[in-house]
């Protein structure tokens, strides 16, 4: 595989500030002995997770459908740069018609065996306004397939970052509020902890191509600061941050076996119920026949 | 099927034997009430007629067969009653002799009133002719019974009843108007009147009786019968006696010449024996209250009059009868004259018990049924030693019908000649035939190539059935019935079924009721677990074969109350539309396209399993109906319990627990044609699977049987699972219409089946439903709101809910 990694080109579109800003990161991964690092990158439908990951690589390496769901078939994109490699997984929209497409989680969970996951990248939109049970039933389907622990590994990206809140409300202060938001749902989602969901960090994509640059050439957000490394730092931050990062293995994908849980009860189980439910309703039965009303000719005794 | 049952006629001819022994000069007369036996044997016939066309309705008779008698000479007068006391018919009439026609060879209406004045009818038989002579007199004089001639046929214009006590004229409403056999507008010639007033006076109801005749103008005559009453000293107490199966005490007869002291001698002698009799005689079924109500008639009446006692003779057996004792008389009345009131009654002991077999013309055969089989369906209330009752006789014949070994059942009370009032119980039963076949085919014409239906597209099908009943004349049966749409090519869908019933395993005299049974099975399902959730297109069906071998014992506690537990080993394939096995369920993707990698059907994985599991399944069912609305408890537990043997070494414990309660909220009266109480039915459900659980062992959710409003599994398939239920049902013209709440819910448990088809399939998990039914028969219009959707749509469904 590692063969077929190619050389990360696309970090030379990059403006030269935010090149050494990566590649300082990346010597920071190498320092503590990372040599890969694979990021998944999941969220709805049409919030801009290829587009995120077109933007992190500098390349155009996944085809955006803006209009219609991503094709179902997640995409790895791997790159290497002097001896690191980097892996960027796009997966597909997880909701279909107001459900989760369970379809699609399958295909990603297959697609993710045997794979090590070391950040998530969970995108969603921040010019969105309010948060529904949509992304609870993302966050919780995400949990049900990886588990709880994924979430110490989750980034939170918040895409279409240059945008003007509405009725004057300050930037900062939309960010902070929808970001919470979007912590709380998917807190509950996830049956996560207060303090386990607040520990997610939230940082700001802005993908477009109209994106306002300053004056090193860096994409910056409407604040000033340059998402791309700010983005990269967190992944970094979050990929050290002493979390093991989860690896799918078969038995991760299926789920706990249902179908094991409780077996060695079973002989108790079937010992209780006939003393506690089979033995008792032979005694109602018994009760019933003596307590059964007779015809008075069965009643009265002959001589 | 035609059952009979017939009741007392032709006994009723000995149970009326003791004649009457009138003792006019005694000093304790006693009065022989010669009950005409067929007010009461009529009564009964005809009550049993309806209670068993009621309670026979199921068996497939043709025609409710009655022999009503075994003497036909005498069913062929269309009467049912001997001579007797000159066959007074005492009993008052007001059976209700309509409806009941053809029942005693006469018409219905003949029939009625010759069995009121039977022996009248008796005589008019002998002489049928209905030429009569004028009776030559001048009119209107009145004519001594002696003066008439006795050659002539006297026409009767009208019988007059003259109480020379109260001196007038009764009307024929009075009790004594019964014992006449004479009919107005009927011929007698003088013989025949002589004979009635003989009757009449020997009877021991007047002291007193003459008839004379008024002649008439047009050459009948009027007849009076002018009376006194008998009366006796007044008594104020009662004491019934079973006098059956005593030998009757013969008086000897008085000598016209004894001497006085001889004839106190005589009187003694008499009065002894009768207190022997007494104090022989055993006790009387009839209860204190109704000996208190009799004392109350005697005290409140003063003297002891033959009226009184024809009124308390009709009391007690109105008890006998209301209580289906069909073969009890009130035979005498003694101790006149003293205190107290002696009855006597022949209660109808029985005596023997014969069970015969008979072939299809009737003749008595040796059957193969072992009659221990018989012996053990019948009351002990039918035994020797008790007291015969049709209640008794008819639980026998329900008894003996459900075991489905006979074609015709009757149970036929017989008197016995060799013990007086004794009573034989006769069961007569026709053996149905022991081995059967039976083909029925039918072709069907499928669309060939083209939609056309061609010559090879003709598909003969059908069932082979058969049945081996009673081997061994023990109720053991071997039944078989394969069934297939194409006998060409019978492998496609071949239903098959094999069953061996062994009953009366621990013995067929021992008292418990173990049934064993095995079978070999095999059907095909729809399965609901692989059913789309509310907007979800067609989910590709996903068919369930079973096939396998069942082996279980059943041990009867009640009529509804068993306990079942056995071994079941099965295959089970699940098949996709086309027939094909799938190990997979199949979804239909968004761009339209199906793949087929669903929830797994098998545990195996193959789409074939094979498993051998335990089943035990108590069920206690105390549930009756009160006016035809059922009332009571009903639980059911059932578990299979699985033994690590099969396809991946299954191993669980499935189980499920049904508890409803039909609660009556209105105490009614009970009785045919009242109403029925409103009942609440309150149920729950709940089941359970630890270990290894298939998707076609899941428990669903939704459908006319889990929570009505929702199609079968619309709202999920689950690992547990919780129903819940009310229902109020208000009785309303003879049907009732009701109100439901239902809730149904996977606890959570979705997941935890393989491949969780309820997400997949994306449903609800769980549900609620609400609405509104009318009963019609067997089928239930139900208007059901759907909780999920808020959306209702009209039902109809066949068979109860619960």
């Amino acid at each position: 595989m590692a063969s077929q990694v190619r050389e990360w080109a696309g970090i030379n579109t990059f403006a030269p500030a935010t090149q050494t800003k990566l590649l300082e990161l990346l010597g920071k991964l190498k320092q503590e002995n990372v040599n890969t690092l694979t990021i998944l990158v999941m969220g709805k439908g049409g919030v801009g997770k290829s587009s995120t990951v077109n933007s992190i690589t500098g390349e155009r390496v996944v085809t955006i459908s803006p209009f219609q769901s991503e094709g179902p078939r997640p995409v790895m994109v791997s790159r290497s740069r002097a001896g690191f490699t980097l892996n960027i997984i796009d997966t597909p929209g997880l909701i279909e018609g107001g459900y989760i497409n369970d379809l699609a989680l399958d295909i990603i969970k297959r697609f993710l065996l045997n794979k090590t996951i070391d950040v998530l990248l969970y995108v969603d939109r921040l010019d969105a306004y309010r948060v529904d049970n949509l992304d609870k039933l993302v966050a919780k389907a995400i949990t049900d397939t990886f588990g709880k622990r994924i979430w110490d590994k989750a980034v939170i990206a918040l895409s279409h970052a240059q945008f003007s809140p509405p009725d004057g409300l300050p930037y900062d202060e939309f960010f902070s509020k929808r970001s919470e938001a979007l912590l709380k749902v998917i807190r509950s989602g996830a049956r996560l902890k207060k303090d386990e969901a607040s520990a997610i960090p939230v940082v700001l994509v802005e993908n477009s191509g109209r994106c306002n640059k300053n004056e090193n050439d860096e994409k910056v957000l409407p604040d000033g600061t340059a998402w791309i490394p700010k983005l990269v730092g967190t992944i970094t931050q979050v990929t050290l941050n002493g979390s093991e990062s989860i690896h799918v293995d078969q038995k991760l994908i299926e789920g706990p076996n249902p179908n094991q849980t409780g077996k060695l009860w079973i002989p108790l189980i079937f010992a209780l119920q006939y003393l506690l439910v089979i033995k008792p309703i032979r005694g109602f039965i018994k009760k019933d026949v003596a307590n059964e009303s007779r015809p008075s000719w069965e009643t009265h005794e002959s001589d | 099927m035609s059952s009979s049952f017939p009741a007392s006629q032709h006994w009723s001819a000995t149970l009326s034997a003791p004649r009457p022994r009138p003792r006019p000069n005694s000093p304790r007369p006693s009065l022989k009430c010669h009950i005409s036996a067929s007010r009461d044997s009529d009564s009964s016939n005809h009550a049993l007629f309806k209670t068993l066309s009621k309670t026979l309705a199921f068996s497939s008779a043709a025609a409710l067969l009655l022999n009503s008698s075994p003497f036909p000479l005498l069913l062929s007068n269309g009467s049912g009653n001997f001579g007797g006391c000159s066959g007074n018919g005492l009993g008052g009439g007001g059976s209700g002799g309509g409806g009941g026609g053809g029942w005693f060879g006469g018409d219905g209406n003949g029939g009625f009133f010759s069995r009121l004045f039977s022996p009248a009818d008796a005589i008019a038989d002998e002489s049928p002719s209905q030429e009569w002579d004028s009776h030559g007199l001048p009119a209107n004089i009145v004519v001594q019974l002696n003066k008439l001639s006795g050659f002539k046929k006297y026409k009767i214009s009208e019988i007059l009843f003259f109480d020379r006590r109260k001196w007038k004229t009764v009307g024929t409403e009075d009790s004594f108007f019964e014992m006449v056999s004479l009919r107005p507008g009927a011929t007698y010639t003088k013989a025949q009147l002589q004979k009635e007033l003989e009757t009449l006076a020997t009877c021991g109801m007047f002291e007193k009786v003459d008839m004379e005749g008024k002649t008439n103008p047009d050459g009948t005559i009027g007849v009076t019968i002018s009376f006194t009453e008998s009366t006796w000293q007044s008594a104020d107490r009662f004491r019934c006696i079973n006098v059956g199966l005593m030998q009757q005490s013969k008086p000897i007869e008085m000598d016209a010449d004894m001497t006085d002291k001889e004839k106190l001698e005589y009187f003694r002698s008499q009065e002894e024996d009768y207190m022997r009799r007494i104090q022989r005689a055993r006790v009387c079924l009839l209860p204190m209250p109704v000996h208190m109500e009799i004392m109350q008639m005697l005290k409140e009446q003063g003297k002891v009059s033959a009226r009184l006692l024809q009124k308390i003779r009709d009391r007690v057996q109105k008890w006998y009868q209301d209580e289906g004792y069909a073969c009890a008389q009130v035979v005498n009345f003694g101790n006149l004259n003293t205190k107290e009131v002696v009855c006597e009654v022949v209660e109808g002991d029985i005596t023997q018990l014969v069970i015969q077999f008979q072939d299809k013309l009737g003749h008595v055969v040796e059957g193969n049924t072992d009659v221990a089989v018989v012996e053990r369906e019948l009351p002990k209330q039918l035994r020797p030693g008790y007291i015969f009752n049709i209640e008794a006789g008819k639980q026998a014949l329900r008894n003996i019908n459900s075991l489905a070994l006979f074609s015709n059942i009757e149970v036929n009370p017989r008197p016995d000649e060799k013990n007086e009032g004794g009573i034989i119980v006769e069961i007569k039963l026709k053996e149905l035939e022991q081995k059967t076949a039976e083909v029925s085919t039918e072709w069907s014409i499928v669309p060939g190539r083209g939609g056309r239906p061609t010559l090879a597209s003709l598909q003969p099908g059908g069932t082979v059935t058969f049945e081996h009943r009673n081997l061994q004349g023990l109720n053991r049966s071997l039944i078989g019935s394969v069934t297939t749409s194409n006998f060409f090519n019978p492998q496609d869908d071949l239903a098959f079924k094999l069953e061996y019933v062994h009953p009366y395993l621990d013995g067929v005299y021992n008292p418990s009721n173990r049934t064993l049974r095995v079978s070999c099975f095999n059907s095909r399902k729809l399965s609901p677990v692989f059913t789309g959730g509310p907007g979800v297109d067609e989910v590709p069906p996903i068919w369930v074969d079973r096939a396998g071998v069942k082996a279980n014992i059943t041990e009867n506690f009640t009529r509804q109350s068993k306990f079942t537990y056995g071994l079941v080993m099965e295959e089970i394939t699940t098949r996709d539309e086309s027939s094909h096995i799938c190990a997979n369920g199949q979804r239909v993707l968004p761009s339209g396209g199906i793949s087929s990698d669903g929830p797994p059907t098998t545990l195996s994985g193959t789409g074939i399993d094979r498993m051998a599991f335990l089943q035990a399944n108590i069920t206690r069912d105390n549930t009756k109906f009160v006016n035809g609305a059922i009332v009571g408890d009903r639980n059911v537990f059932q578990v299979d319990q699985g033994l690590g043997i099969g396809s991946n070494f299954p191993f669980f414990n499935r189980h499920q627990l049904t508890v409803t309660r039909f609660i009556q909220l209105m105490s009614v009266e009970e009785g045919a044609g009242k109403a029925p109480p409103p009942v609440l039915v309150l149920h729950s459900h709940y089941g359970g699977c630890v270990g290894d659980l298939p998707s076609y062992d899941a428990f669903t959710l939704g459908g006319p049987y889990s929570v009505r409003g929702y199609n079968m599994g619309e709202l999920g398939a689950a690992r547990n699972i919780l129903e819940l239920a009310a229902e109020l049902r208000i009785p309303i013209k003879g049907t009732h219409v009701y109100a439901f709440a239902e809730h149904g819910n996977d606890l959570g448990s979705s997941k935890n089946v393989k491949g969780n088809p309820t997400e997949v399939y994306r449903r609800m998990g769980h549900g609620s439903s609400y609405g509104v039914g009318l009963k019609l028969g067997l089928v239930r219009a139900e208007y059901a709101v759907d909780h999920n959707s808020g959306t209702g749509a009209l039902f109809f469904r066949f068979g109860e809910r619960f």
